[in-house]
C-alpha cells in the first residue's frame, strides 16, 4: 500500500475515533451541567457562595474552599461540580485514546517511527493526566 | 467586584455563553482561534480570576478543535503525519508552560498576556498566507515524510505538498505550546503561519492541521489546570457549550459576511481587550 493510500486509512481511523468520543464527551458534559447548574445534586462549593471567591487565585479559592484538587474530585462523584470535572477530564481523555487506536494501527502498518512518535505521545499525555508532574505546587 | 458578588450567580455563565456564542461566530469569520479573543474578554470584563479565565480558554480553545477534527481530517486538510512530530514537542512545551503560569503573579499575567495580545492583533494584520509551488524538504522532512496530498475543492485540483525547515519548525512549536500553555490559548494565530511560511504546507493543510495540533497540544496542559483546581465548571461549560453553538452559526454565515470587515473588527476588540488586560497588569486601570 502506498504511502498516500495509507495516510488516508490512518486519518479516517483516528476521525472515527475523535468523532465518537467527543460526541459522547459533549453529551456527558452537558448532562452533568444540567445535573449541577439544576440542583439535581449538591454542589461542593455552593452555587451561590461561588461569586465571593471566584475572583480570587486559584490557590486562594482552595484554601477558603476546600474544592478538590489533584484527583480528589473522583471521591466527590456524588457533588455535582465534582461531577462535572470528571466530565471534563474526559474530553482531556479524547485525544490520549485515539493515539492509543492509532499506535497498534502504527505498529501493524510497521510504521516504526510514527509508532514511536504516537507512543512517546501517549507517555506524554499520560503523564500529564497522572498528575504526577502537574499536582499542586 | 463587589457589585459581580451581588449579582447572582445565575447571571455569569448565561453571560459567559453569551460571549462565548458571539466570540465562536465571529472567531469563525474572521478566521481566528476563538480562545485568543476569549481569554483577553472574559479575563477583563468578567468578575473570574485569571487563573480560572485562563483555564477556561484552554477548554475553550480544546472543545473547539476537537469537535472540528473529525471533518478536517476526512477532506485531507489536517495531516496526521505532519501533527504528530510537531504536537509532540508542542505538548511537552505546552504542559511546561501551564505550570510556568501559575509560578507567575497576577499582575505580571496580566501584563504579558495584554502585551501578547496586542502583539498577536499587530500580526493577524499584518500577515498573510502564501502557497508555494516547490519545495525542497530538509533531512528531517525526508525522515518523517511530511508530504502529502489533498483535493482543494474551490481549485479542483489535487495539491501535492511537503514541507521544510523542520527543526525550525519544531522550535517554534515548541515557543507557541509555551506561551499557549501559560496564557489558555489554542495558540491557531501563531500555528498556521509557521506551518505555512515557516514550513511551506498549503495554506488549507496549515489551518487544517492548525486545529489537529491544537488537540493534542491542550491535551496535556488541559491537565495542569485541571489537577491545580483551576477549571471551575460554572465557567468552563457554558463557555463551551456557547462557543459550539456560536462556531456554527459562524460556519453558516461565512458565506454572507464580509470576511475582510469581520476580520478588521477582531483586530480592533483585540487591541481594546489588549490595552485593557495591559492596563490592568500595570495598575493603570483595575
Amino acid at each position: 500500500m502506498d504511502l498516500m493510500s495509507r495516510e488516508r486509512r490512518l486519518r479516517e481511523l483516528y476521525a472515527r475515533w475523535l468523532d465518537a468520543a467527543t460526541k459522547a464527551g459533549f453529551a456527558i458534559l452537558l448532562a452533568a451541567f444540567l445535573v449541577y447548574a439544576g440542583g439535581l445534586l449538591p454542589a461542593y462549593v455552593p452555587l451561590a457562595d461561588l461569586p465571593r471567591y471566584w475572583s480570587l487565585p486559584v490557590h486562594r479559592f482552595i484554601e477558603v474552599t476546600g474544592a478538590p484538587q489533584g484527583w480528589a474530585w473522583l471521591g466527590l462523584l456524588g457533588y455535582g461540580d465534582a461531577l462535572n470535572l470528571a466530565a471534563v477530564a474526559l474530553l482531556g481523555l479524547v485525544t490520549p485514546a485515539c493515539y492509543a487506536r492509532l499506535l497498534p494501527a502504527l505498529i501493524a502498518e510497521r510504521d516504526w517511527l510514527q509508532a514511536a512518535l504516537a507512543l512517546a505521545q501517549l507517555v506524554v499525555l499520560v503523564t500529564a493526566a497522572s498528575g504526577l508532574l502537574a499536582g499542586p505546587g | 467586584m463587589e457589585i459581580a458578588a451581588a449579582t447572582p450567580w445565575w447571571i455569569w455563565p448565561i453571560a459567559l455563553f453569551a460571549v462565548s456564542f458571539a466570540i465562536g461566530i465571529v472567531a469563525v469569520l474572521a478566521g481566528v482561534g476563538g480562545g485568543v479573543l476569549f481569554v483577553p474578554i472574559v479575563g477583563s470584563l468578567f468578575p473570574f480570576h485569571l487563573d480560572f479565565v485562563r483555564g477556561a480558554g484552554l477548554m475553550f480553545a480544546l472543545a473547539g478543535t476537537l469537535a472540528a477534527g473529525p471533518p478536517l481530517l476526512r477532506a485531507g486538510m489536517a495531516s496526521l503525519r505532519l501533527v504528530m512530530p510537531l504536537a509532540l514537542v508542542g505538548s511537552i512545551a505546552s504542559f511546561a508552560g501551564a505550570l510556568a503560569g501559575f509560578a507567575l503573579g497576577t499582575a505580571q499575567l496580566q501584563t504579558l498576556l495584554g502585551v501578547l495580545i496586542i502583539g498577536i492583533a499587530l500580526l493577524i494584520w499584518r500577515l498573510r498566507g502564501a502557497d508555494r509551488a516547490e519545495v525542497e524538504p530538509d533531512a528531517l522532512s525526508e525522515l518523517l515524510r511530511l508530504e502529502g496530498e489533498f483535493h482543494d475543492a474551490a481549485l479542483d485540483s489535487t495539491i501535492d505538498w511537503r514541507t521544510h525547515q523542520t527543526p525550525l519548525g519544531l522550535a517554534a512549536f515548541a515557543g507557541i505550546g509555551f506561551v499557549g500553555g501559560i496564557f489558555g490559548l489554542g495558540a491557531g494565530f501563531a500555528n498556521v503561519p509557521a506551518l505555512n511560511l515557516l514550513m511551506a504546507a498549503p495554506l488549507k493543510v496549515a489551518v487544517g492541521s492548525s486545529g489537529l495540533l491544537i488537540s493534542v497540544i491542550n491535551s496535556s496542559a488541559a491537565w495542569v489546570y485541571l489537577h491545580r483546581g483551576a477549571l471551575l465548571p460554572l465557567v468552563v461549560v457554558p463557555s463551551i457549550l456557547g462557543v459550539m453553538l456560536g462556531s456554527r452559526i459562524g460556519a453558516r454565515l461565512l458565506g454572507v459576511t464580509p470576511a475582510p470587515v469581520v476580520r478588521r473588527l477582531v483586530i480592533v476588540v483585540m487591541l481594546l481587550a489588549g490595552l485593557r488586560a495591559l492596563s490592568r497588569g500595570l495598575g493603570l486601570w483595575t
